[in-house]
This record gives structure tokens, C-alpha cells and sequence, in this order.
């Protein structure tokens, strides 16, 4: 008997929000109305059901076959350079996702749409 | 740390000044297309949530905070971007560093900045090259070229720690003086 089995996009945008997190000198991930509004939807029907979703704001995932390919907007805390925080998102989204789904990544695009000023004193 | 709102939008506004009278814009917050972007999205915000506050299992600690990013994070992701990379896929918000570099200005007594433009104009050696426009007021003091240096100092120090980039040319222009 064969098993077939699919990754839907939820799961790997849960998959990239846990591991962008987890980059020293990142605050959070940032996320526009859309995305919101996206989330809050989803929340409230997870929620429903009595469960609680990851929290996937500021990640955008489209899978197409084996392939996937993921937008995230980040705000990092001005105590790193953000030019290196969105190098090491992008490298440690990409190896997470490979990790835990074996699908191939096409790209993986990190925009910095936040930087929290620190004091230069 | 806190986030600085009031750098929210290029047209000076504030979100927060835009939230307290959403329902009753100014002249220039009619006209402006930044502001009428942000009060859409504030608006749009604002009737998703009175659906929320009725529902009593959604919890509702930060939401303003959420809402205020989620369209900070709009707007910025609406307008200019500076690539991190040769490629097409590490990017930063012009208005995020043109924040780090004015609150470096401001950081200093006896300066306020004003506007700040910033373009990309190449990668050289894997890093971004950046210029900026820098416009400041300052009070009225005798080693007037020695606070700008200090200026410049401070903010290419700020651009090369919180952005990492390199910031090949600081165009500075005096706009005013203040009183202290």
C-alpha cells in the first residue's frame, strides 16, 4: 500500500516563522494589513475548534509541487546589522524548511521593513 | 527596546496623530498620499476589529500595537526598497534606514533632523553602497562645523552598525536654527 502525503503552505510558513524568530536581532516579523486580517481569520477558526494556531504573520508561502517559495518581512533591533539578520534568515529558513519537509526551496526572500534605532552614544 | 512611531511616514505624520482624529482628517492628511494610505488601512483595521471585540475568544492584549505595525509595515512595504544583495532577494526598507540615520542626528544636542532620502547605487565586494540626503536644523552655536562632522560621524556610525551597509556619501543640509 502506498502513502501519499502533501505539505500544505500553512505548515511551512509555520516552519519559516519559527526558525526567523529564532535569528539573534530579529524583534518580530512584520506583517501589512492583509496579512492581519489573513491571520485574524484563521486565528478565529483554529480557535473555534479549540485550537491554537502558530503564529505565521509576516510569512508568505506558495508551494507548487515539491517546490516552495517564501516572502517574509522582518524588523530587527538595531543592535545587529540588518544587512546580516536577513542573510542568516534567509539561510536558516531555507534549512529548516529542507529539514523538516524534504521539499526543495526555490527562494527564499526576506525584506526588512523595520529597523528599531539604537543609541550610537 | 520601543519602537519610534514617530518617524511613521515620509510627510512627517505620525500613525498615532493620524489614529486620534481618523474620523476627522486635516487638510494635508486628505491630500497627502501617505496619510490617506495609512488612514484606508488604519479604517480598514478599525472594522475588523470592532468583528473582534464582539468576540470574546480572541484575546486583545497589543492589538493597537498590531494594527499600528501591520500598517507600518504597509507602508514601507509600499515604497522604496534597497537591495541587500547582488541578487533580487535580501531587501530594506528606504524609510527603516532613513529612520536609523535621522535618529542618529537627532541623538545629538543642539540638532533636530528633518527629511532623510536614501538610493542605492551599487554592491561593490558583496556589500550595498548607499548615499543619503541628510536635512537637519540646529541652534545657533559658534563650532557650527564641528557639529556637523559630529553629525556625519554619528550617523555613518549608525548606518554601518544597525543597517550594514556602507554609506559611501553623507550629503548634509542645514535647513534652521532653533531656539533652545
Amino acid at each position: 500500500m502506498g502513502i501519499e502525503w502533501a505539505i500544505e503552505e500553512p505548515v511551512v510558513a509555520g516552519i519559516a516563522a519559527y526558525a526567523a524568530r529564532g535569528v539573534p536581532g530579529v524583534s518580530r516579523l512584520e506583517t501589512g494589513v492583509g496579512g492581519l486580517l489573513r491571520s485574524w481569520g484563521r486565528s478565529k477558526w483554529q480557535q473555534a475548534k479549540g485550537i491554537t494556531p502558530v503564529a505565521t504573520d509576516g510569512v508568505e508561502v506558495s508551494v507548487e509541487g515539491a517546490t516552495v517559495r517564501v516572502r517574509l518581512g522582518i524588523a530587527t533591533n538595531g543592535l545587529a546589522q540588518a544587512a546580516s539578520v536577513a542573510r542568516r534568515v534567509q539561510r536558516e529558513v531555507r534549512d529548516a524548511i529542507v529539514r523538516d519537509t524534504g521539499l526543495t526551496v526555490d527562494e527564499v526572500a526576506v525584506a526588512v521593513l523595520d529597523i528599531e534605532p539604537a543609541s550610537t552614544r | 527596546m520601543a519602537v519610534e512611531t514617530s518617524y511613521d511616514l515620509p510627510c512627517g505624520r505620525s500613525l498615532e496623530q493620524l489614529w486620534d482624529h481618523i474620523d476627522a482628517a486635516d487638510e494635508h492628511e486628505r491630500a497627502c498620499p501617505h496619510c490617506s494610505t495609512a488612514r484606508h488601512s488604519l479604517r480598514a483595521l478599525r472594522e475588523a476589529t470592532d468583528e473582534l471585540a464582539a468576540d470574546r475568544v480572541q484575546p486583545r492584549i497589543d492589538l493597537t500595537e498590531r494594527i499600528m505595525s501591520a500598517v507600518r509595515a504597509e507602508i514601507r512595504g509600499r515604497g522604496e526598497m534597497l537591495p541587500l544583495d547582488a541578487g533580487d532577494t535580501l531587501q530594506v526598507s528606504e524609510q527603516a534606514v532613513a529612520v536609523v540615520l535621522r535618529f542618529a542626528a537627532d541623538e545629538i544636542e543642539g540638532v533636530r533632523a528633518r527629511r532623510c532620502r536614501v538610493r542605492a547605487v551599487g554592491v561593490e565586494d558583496g556589500q550595498t553602497v548607499l548615499h543619503a540626503e541628510l536635512t537637519v536644523a540646529t541652534t545657533y552655536r559658534d563650532d557650527l562645523a564641528e557639529l556637523l562632522a559630529t553629525v556625519r560621524d554619528r550617523v555613518m556610525a549608525a548606518c554601518a552598525a544597525s543597517v550594514g551597509v556602507r554609506l559611501a556619501r553623507l550629503d548634509l543640509r542645514l535647513a534652521d536654527f532653533y531656539d533652545r
